[in-house]
């Protein structure tokens, strides 16, 4: 924009009349100035606030009045827009404008031709598509905005750069490239970072992890957010990060033809793509610009300019006032609260190790490859540290190692003394790297280095509490190890990062967070929850005015909360003990310890909340521990040694030759390939998201499989066994009976007073037409295999296969995976649970996939399940979930509201609703949808309702036979079997992330809910309880008396189960946004924790995969499952010693009650005689060659000498008989002669 | 070859003892071991061996739910009855109602974002907000009696029970009573009792003693009198407040109107003879009507759109406060479309070749006589709201036709799927444009809720595709975010300001009038609160406009 000089300016203005448009943004205040007789922008300037709106905009007006000092006040009038608008409006005298409101104006105005609007602005994306409504011809703008969940698209962006490390001036200078992309997730903006994060770990090039991001959001927006509408052109590219950032309008410039492409939508293909996407110059006043535009349509007394006294007085004094009465205290009541706490938890200052020069220095190096950054630690043999290391990670593990190694070493070398590293062991993200590379001694996970380093302060302690950038862990300990812990979800993940990232944004620095944030004296209270969502509530609070200082303790504050409601989910906290410790990076930040203790001590008397001493290095240290501990067991080190490592060199390649091609997913993968001086390499491989991806040949492929085989038959996983069987054809129909065959059937008839009677009578069986029959046999029908259906397929397949149809016509969609995923995940037009979503890939699957020109798919039949059966009893209803119910309607409307899908490929789409619960209505409801469509009678439907429910019910045996096999056997091996708790689609392995695959490589066989048996007998050993008051071994009425989900209810009822089976431990899955899971969640946790069950649950389920966060899952429940195993097999084996003691006591007491006997008779003189007698018999009995199997060994004695080999060798182990010898008075052991 | 016993043990009358010697000397007159002393000493050993190895059976308390019930005629005197979750007008006059018939009452305050707050805290994770509103709001309740009022918890636990609806899925609804529960143990409210007024099966309670609840005819009637009279208030409200001339007027008529009530029910008077006084309040506020106000449609899941407090960010008044008329949705249609359920699922199973037991199946019911039950039902439920709002001047208000809404929906949204969102939002939306019923439909459903923004929304994109001209703004409530609710409510608002300015323009210069010219028409009848002109546009005030 043209800079005018203010004489110039005024004379611009062609009326006495100024219209100013105030735009109060998150960050930033806009504002403009306009003639209103031209529309013409005058003046415009935009700057960051800083959270101080009210002043910020004080300022620009002051300068705004010496600009056109020669308009009167009176003259002026004035628009606000923004999310801070509200309370500046009213002092002074300004129009509030809606912002979308005011961008739409303004693009109307500016660009007529426009025909969509994509906005990113900070916190929220928005698109808007301009319609022409056929019938008037009128231009309508439908608007959508993003949900909650994929909120913070700015803010995402800036925290991802902080993490790649970037700054916004190399950020602009990014171009994209859509061919080094990788997966990252953009539904939120913490699934992002997490993702973002696993990227930096892998060594990807910052630039790509960008690109991916960018591509990301990009591509999020176009499924989601635009309602399954396709953009219009042109399309406006407007907010700050579209306007800044090159390879996001690069994005969208590559996306949004594919969309246009692959939708058939008709666009000028000749016309340069930058024309037909445009990124306006000056795009950032549009708000400003479009508040005037507003106002300029409203009556002329409406904002009217107040002046400058309103709002000074609103800065003075009323901002105070103003703040909503809800908002809680500050963090200290007073300097002396203050004072004591900061005496008592201030982290004491670390003193390195000095020594003399010369001295030989030996070390054992413990490293944290953090999520942010990287810690290392030196300790000595007795574990003490002598030195520390930190760095912000660089984006590589390896480099960030070497930087680390070479910090330690300069610490002893600078001192003039030698440093000689006697073992080496790394946890974190990068620790999997480093034991490839550098032969690292030691590779733990990280809850169990920090466990290790908090036991090792501290000794003796209950809960383990670590925040760091990314992660929240909770450890509970018994006995000195971690029986069961907490990690945050995917939607409790980064509240270290915010803390950071949030004052980041206020200009302060991290280190001055506690300082800045005690100042508060009160502050604003955050509902707790995502990170994402916090920053929402922050908008808010900015908004109502609130300062840095307080927003900052309110964020402190609401830090306890996210960790102990929502990450622990343990409200009476006093349960899990009393001695705590904080750790973690987030820990230096007192206002966030501060807040943490004074949330424990308030709820649980009596309890002592220690702060790690080395709060940052707490992983690190655990690390060096563990390799003290090992080094010194083993006797030796692997590793290559300190300078070895220090100048290791190292390649990292991610191109085409490294991309994984084993399957259609082609995942990106990264080699990091190392080489030491002496020409040692190693090739570590990060990126790939399932097990194949850790080959590099065919033949080393044809090895995993061989493994992966022979571990299948090991440790069997019934889920997947389910998930295999369920969809295929394995119940060969009885035939169908022959036309005329009789039956037996009922009548409805209605007599004369209107009542119902029905009555049985016996007539023909009728078949249809043999044309028909001919028809049905070419007949193809495709099933979306998605949630209810994986409970229910064997019903449809052998109903539609009793009927006629062809085996190979009954076409399921493929199982879901990522690459289905991305190709099918543009129609949504809602954003519930991922199960749910993803059916619009499989419809995609069975459109573009299964359904060819050579063969086509006659029908669609995804039925909607209302109902569905339940082997637990006394249930008060057996309901599907809705969305699982709705989801076949709200696929028509996706698939038919643009252009028809199944129109345009002639596919009849059956979507009717059934009830399973019912077989007579559902009997009644499917031939109602299949009567014409397959040309059959009403009989040959009943007989094919009765096949398929027999089909059911070989299923239900087949599992609970094979269930019943690996439960007996764990039990009698002593080991543990995993029960899968979840919803039947968690078997679909594309949902469940390969989650069980993982567990079956560690060792424990899985069974699902539908392969436990539910022989009520057999039940009854471990429902002993319930069968002494009456109680059905199947009811769950005890626990849970409002019970209607069906599948929610199966799942309690295995939780039960599990409660009570000593050898299981539970995985329990559900997805994010689950809804008939989360009233379950207590009930579960509740009822597993009673029964001492090992339990790990994952309850946010996505599309994206958290591998990072997954691997600590499954590597923590693995170390708990050891433990658990361990202690089963120590149990046994001291059952054993049990049993060997009590036979030896029994033996001894027999021996003594005999001796004493005895004794008895020896000083009893009749009795002795009596015995001497009886004595003297026994052994002339002895004595005697007597007939033995009817032979006199004196007989035999020339055969002696074969005899009694022979009996040697069938000579049975001797009995233990103790004869008493009477005239020693002593006892002989028959083992012992 | 004979050896010495190895046992250090030897057996005395008393027990066990540790000679430390090979021989087990036999003194006289010592007591003669026997069979018992062993098998005593083996136990003994056992437990011994057991406590030494670490194998003391340690017997897992399995957790049960107790889910106190008992509530009985004997304790309605001194317990009291807490309720809540409708419009204030309805849970006073509930309230009212069921004191006249002897229980002591308490409506619950509207639940705010502390009761939010609270719901989260005690509640479990990733719960909708309905759930976390309601369930909070008693908790705190609880909180404020035992640490404000300072009432020793035992006997709030004994003296209180919490009266609230239930559901038999298909939503979280269902389960709300669990939700309540798990709260109240862990807020420390352990053995609170929580009883379901059944939506569809009467109470549940222990029998034995006299139930405390009576469920008579009386008592249901009495509820739905509360209800009916209130939906009758609260609709004359949203019609008459935003053209009040006097501000402040309509709402101080409410709140005599409802006391009136209040008073009639508490004390069993004739609350016919009330309503009529009432028309009269309701008559005396003076309104403006020839005002070119948006028409705003409510709809969505039923508490985020019946709520008037935090539970959708005060949504009503702030459309009325961005200057739009409300339409809401009454708890009466809600009560049809319950009774709707029933019929049809019956209708549709009565002709069938057998009967089921399970599920909705008919085994053991006669279908012809609850079917016309339930078209009694019906028909008393709509002659009371009719008589209600007739003598209270609802004049021209027609309560939804249950089957038209099934038969509008049931090609997007099937009938059979439940929540009612096929009939109350889809078939809504659609009736909102084919009717002309307003300007602007806003939907309220609180984030994650399964029904209405997992599946009606979905439905919903492809009715605002059928039907371009719909101004549709579907909304997400979640407690926070209140600047973007409001943000995107007004962004719509706009739009929809000038749908009603350019149709009470038409209707203007369709009459050939200006508006002063059409101001000086408006006789004193017709400034009266309680005329409403005939429906002949969407907006009020082109409908006056056309009525002059």
């Amino acid at each position: 924009m043209q800079e005018f000089s203010k004489e110039e300016l005024q004379a611009r203005l062609t009326g006495d009349e100024l219209v100013i448009g105030v735009d109060v943004g998150s960050t930033t205040v806009k504002l403009v100035c306009v003639d209103p007789l031209t529309r013409e922008i005058l003046w415009s300037k935009y700057e960051r606030h800083e959270t101080r709106q009210a002043n910020k905009v004080m300022e620009m007006l002051v300068t705004i009045g010496e600009t056109f000092s020669n308009v009167q006040r009176d003259n002026i009038r004035m628009f606000i827009t923004g999310s801070g608008a509200g309370p500046l409006a009213e002092p002074l005298g300004a129009r509030f404008v809606q912002e979308v409101n005011a961008v739409t104006l303004s693009v109307e105005a500016l660009h007529p031709d426009v025909g969509s609007v994509v906005e990113l602005g900070g916190q929220d994306a928005k698109i808007i598509i301009f319609m022409e409504n056929p019938t008037t011809g009128e231009k309508q703008a439908i608007c959508s905005m993003n949900d909650k969940c994929a909120s913070g698209t700015g803010a995402t962006l800036d925290k991802c750069f902080i993490k790649v490390g970037m700054p916004q001036s190399a950020v602009t200078q990014v171009h994209f490239d859509a061919e080094r992309l990788h997966k990252v997730a953009a539904k939120c903006g913490v699934f992002a970072e997490t993702d973002v994060v696993n990227l930096i770990k892998a060594g990807i090039p910052s630039p790509e992890i960008l690109c991916s991001l960018g591509d990301a959001i990009v591509t999020q927006n176009l499924s989601v957010l635009t309602r399954g509408n396709t953009l219009r052109s042109q399309v406006l590219l407007l907010g700050g990060p579209n306007t800044y950032l090159p390879f996001l309008r690069e994005a969208w410039r590559i996306r949004i033809p594919e969309t246009w492409d692959e939708r058939g939508y008709d666009y000028p293909k000749d016309v340069p793509i930058e024309e037909l996407i445009i990124v306006p110059d000056n795009a950032q006043y549009y708000a400003a610009y479009g508040a005037v535009i507003f106002g300029l349509d409203e009556p002329a007394d409406v904002g009217r300019y107040a002046g400058l006294s309103g709002l000074k007085a609103f800065v003075d004094h009323g901002r105070k006032a103003s703040l909503s009465a809800g908002s809680g205290p500050g963090l200290t009541a007073d300097h002396r609260e203050l004072t004591d706490f900061r005496a008592l938890y201030a982290i004491p200052p670390f003193h390195p190790a000095v020594y003399e020069p010369g001295q030989k220095v030996q070390g054992y190096i413990g490293l944290d490859g953090g999520s942010t950054s990287s810690k290392a630690v030196l300790v000595d043999e007795r574990g003490d540290i002598l030195a520390k290391a930190y760095k912000l990670s660089e984006g590589n593990p390896i480099q960030d190692m070497k930087d680390l190694l070479a910090s330690l070493k300069r610490h002893v070398t600078d001192q003039g003394a030698e440093l000689e590293v006697l073992g080496f062991g790394a946890t974190g993200y990068a620790a999997d790297v480093l034991e490839e590379s550098v032969g690292a001694d030691v590779n733990i996970v990280e809850t169990v280095a920090h466990m290790l380093s908090a036991v090792r302060f501290f000794g003796e302690v209950d809960v383990i509490c670590d925040i760091g950038g990314q992660d929240i862990k909770v450890l509970f300990m018994q006995n000195g190890d971690i029986k069961n812990f907490r990690l945050s979800n995917q939607c409790s993940a980064g509240n270290g990062m915010l803390l950071q990232a949030m004052a980041d944004q206020f200009g302060v620095d991290l280190k001055q967070y506690a300082d800045v944030a005690f100042k508060a004296e009160l502050s604003p209270v955050f509902s707790y929850g995502c990170a994402v969502f916090l920053d929402t509530d922050r908008v808010n609070f900015q908004k109502e005015g609130y300062s840095a200082d307080e927003l900052l303790a309110g964020l402190a504050m609401v830090l306890p909360k996210n960790v102990w409601q929502y990450v622990v989910q343990i409200p009476r906290m006093a349960e899990l003990g009393t001695r705590y410790v904080l750790q973690g990076g987030t820990q230096y930040n007192l206002a966030a310890v501060k807040a943490q203790v004074d949330y424990i001590k308030d709820r649980v008397p009596g309890a002592e909340v220690f702060v790690h001493p080395h709060t940052g290095e707490a992983g690190a240290i655990g690390a060096a521990m563990e390799t003290l501990r090992i080094v010194q067991r083993r006797g030796k080190s692997t590793f290559i040694g300190l300078d070895e490592a220090i100048n290791i060199a190292f390649t990292t390649k991610n191109d085409d030759e490294t991309t994984c091609h084993f399957c259609a997913n082609n995942c990106s993968r990264t080699f990091i390939d190392t080489r030491t001086n002496d020409g040692r390499t190693s090739r570590y491989i990060a990126g790939f998201s399932c097990e194949k991806g850790t080959v590099e040949s065919h033949d080393a492929m044809l090895d995993l499989v061989e493994q992966r085989k022979e571990l299948k038959k090991k440790y069997v996983n019934l889920a997947e066994y389910e998930s295999h069987l369920l969809f295929r054809s394995f119940h060969k129909p009885d035939p169908m009976p022959e036309d005329g065959t009789e039956i037996e059937d009922i009548r409805v008839k209605v007599n004369w007073l209107g009542q119902l009677k029905r009555e049985p009578y016996r007539r023909a069986f009728r078949r249809s037409s043999e044309a028909a029959a001919a028809r049905r046999a070419k007949l193809r029908i495709g099933i979306p295999r998605v949630l209810n259906i994986w409970t229910t397929a064997p019903l449809w397949r052998t109903y539609f296969e009793s009927l006629g149809l062809a085996k190979r016509n009954i076409v399921f969609s493929d199982e879901t995976d990522e690459e289905m995923w991305k190709q099918g995940a543009k129609y949504g037009s809602v954003d519930p649970c991922f199960p749910s979503k993803v059916v619009q890939s499989h419809f995609h699957n069975l459109f573009f996939k299964k359904h060819t020109d050579a063969r086509k798919l006659d029908h669609i039949f995804f039925p909607s399940i209302t109902h569905l059966p339940s082997f637990v009893e006394g249930a008060m209803g057996n309901t599907s979930c809705p969305i699982v119910s709705g989801s076949p309607c709200v696929n028509q409307a996706s698939f038919i509201k643009e252009k028809d899908y199944f129109k345009e490929r002639g596919i009849d789409y059956v979507f009717d609703a059934v009830n399973l619960l019912e077989p007579t209505l559902l009997r009644q409801q499917m031939f109602a949808m299949w009567s014409e469509r397959l040309g059959i009678t009403e009989d040959e439907n009943d007989f094919a309702m009765a096949q398929a429910w027999e089909a059911m019910r070989q299923v239900d045996a087949e599992l609970e036979r094979r269930g019943m096999e690996v439960l007996e056997q764990v039990e009698a091996d002593d080991r543990i079997a995993l029960v899968l708790l979840c919803r039947p689609y968690h078997l679909d392995q594309g949902l469940n992330h390969g989650l069980l695959e993982e567990f079956q490589a560690l060792g424990y066989p899985v069974i699902s809910i539908r392969s436990i048996p539910k022989d009520k007998a057999w039940l009854s050993r471990w429902f002993g309880s319930e069968a002494d008051t009456g109680m059905s071994p199947l009811d769950i009425r005890d626990v849970w008396p409002e019970n209607y989900s069906t599948n929610s209810v199966q799942k309690v009822w295995a939780a039960k189960f599990a409660a009570r089976h000593p050898n299981v431990a539970v995985l329990d899955l559900s997805s994010f946004k689950c809804g008939h899971d989360s009233p379950t969640y207590g009930l579960i946790d509740t009822i597993i924790k009673a029964g001492k069950t090992p339990y790990m649950a994952l309850h946010d389920i996505d599309a994206n995969k958290p591998s990072g966060s997954m691997k600590i899952r499954v590597k923590t429940f693995g170390h708990t499952l050891k433990r658990v195993e361990e202690e089963l097999q120590d149990r046994a084996a001291r059952m054993d010693e049990l049993e060997r003691r009590i036979t030896e006591r029994r033996r001894e007491l027999m021996h003594q009650y005999r001796a004493q006997q005895l004794e008895e008779a020896l000083a009893d003189p009749r009795k002795r005689q009596a015995l001497e007698e009886m004595d003297a018999a026994f052994e002339t009995y002895l004595a005697e060659d007597e007939h033995i199997l009817g032979i006199r060994l004196s007989e035999t004695s020339h055969e002696g000498q074969h005899l009694i080999s022979l009996r040697d060798d069938i000579r049975p182990s001797e009995p233990e008989i103790t004869v008493l010898d009477l005239s020693g008075r002593r006892l002989a052991a028959a083992e012992n002669r | 070859m004979p050896t010495t016993p190895t046992s250090p043990l030897r057996i005395t009358s008393t027990g066990i003892e540790f000679s430390g010697s090979d021989h087990v000397p036999a003194s006289p007159g010592h007591h003669a071991i026997d069979f018992s002393d062993i098998e005593a000493e083996m136990k003994a050993f056992e437990e011994t061996e057991r406590t030494r190895l670490g194998l003391i059976e340690e017997t897992l308390d399995h957790w049960l739910d107790d889910n106190p019930q008992a509530f009985t005629a004997g304790q309605r005197s001194s317990t009291t009855i807490l309720h809540g979750g409708l419009t204030f007008a309805q849970d006073m006059m509930i309230e009212a109602a069921l004191t006249g018939m002897g229980y002591r009452m308490k409506a619950m305050a509207v639940p705010d974002n502390d009761a939010l707050r609270v719901g989260k805290e005690f509640g479990n994770r990733g719960q909708c907000n309905p759930t976390y509103f309601t369930v909070g709001n008693l908790v705190k309740h609880l909180q404020h009696l035992r640490d404000v009022k300072g009432m020793a918890t035992d006997d709030i636990i004994e003296n209180h029970i919490f009266l609230t609806a239930g559901a038999c899925g298909p939503c979280r609804f269902g389960t709300y009573a669990t939700e309540y529960r798990k709260a109240l143990r862990d807020a420390g409210f352990d053995g609170f009792r929580v009883m379901l007024f059944q939506q569809q099966g009467g109470l549940k309670q222990a029998t034995g003693e006299a139930a405390g609840l009576d469920m008579t005819t009386m008592f249901f009637l009495s509820i739905i009198k509360g209800i009916v009279a209130g939906d009758v208030l609260n609709a004359l409200g949203y019609r008459i407040r935003p053209y009040e001339v006097v501000p402040g007027a309509a709402d101080a008529a409410l709140t005599r109107c409802r006391d009136m009530i209040c008073a009639t029910l508490r004390e069993r008077g004739s609350l016919l003879l009330t309503l009529l006084k009432c028309r009269r309040i309701m008559e005396a506020v003076e309104v403006d009507r020839l005002q070119p106000k948006p028409k705003v449609m409510i709809i969505g899941e039923f508490w985020a759109m019946t709520t008037e407090g935090e539970g959708n960010y005060k949504l009503q008044r702030f459309l009325e406060q961005e200057g739009a008329e409300v339409d809401i949705q009454l708890v009466t249609a809600w009560i049809l479309y319950s009774i709707w359920e029933v019929r049809w699922d019956t209708s549709k199973r009565m002709k069938l070749r057998g009967v089921d037991a399970a599920g909705d199946g008919l085994e053991g019911v006669e279908p012809v006589h609850r079917v016309a039950m339930l078209r009694m039902a019906d028909w008393v439920l709509r002659a009371t709201f009719q008589v209600f709002a007739n003598a209270m001047g609802l004049t021209d208000y027609h309560l939804p036709d249950m089957d038209e809404l099934a038969s509008t929906a049931n090609e997007f949204y099937r009938n059979e799927l439940r929540g009612g969102e096929g009939h109350m939002e889809v078939a809504k939306l659609i009736q909102s444009v084919e009717k002309k019923k307003s300007h602007m439909v806003v939907s309220v459903k609180p984030f994650g809720c399964m029904p209405s923004s997992g599946v009606s929304d979905g439905i919903q994109t492809l009715i605002t595709r059928k039907y371009p001209e719909a101004i549709f703004c579907p909304i997400e409530t979640s407690g926070d975010g209140e600047v973007n609710v409001h943000s995107r409510v007004q962004m719509f608002l706009f739009k929809a300001r000038q749908k009603a300015r350019a149709e009470f323009e038409a209707s203007l210069s369709g009459k050939g009038l200006d508006l002063e010219t059409a101001r000086g028409r408006v006789d004193t009848y017709r400034r009266r609160g309680i005329y409403y002109p005939p429906h002949t546009a969407v907006g009020t005030g082109a409908n006056m406009a056309n009525a002059l």
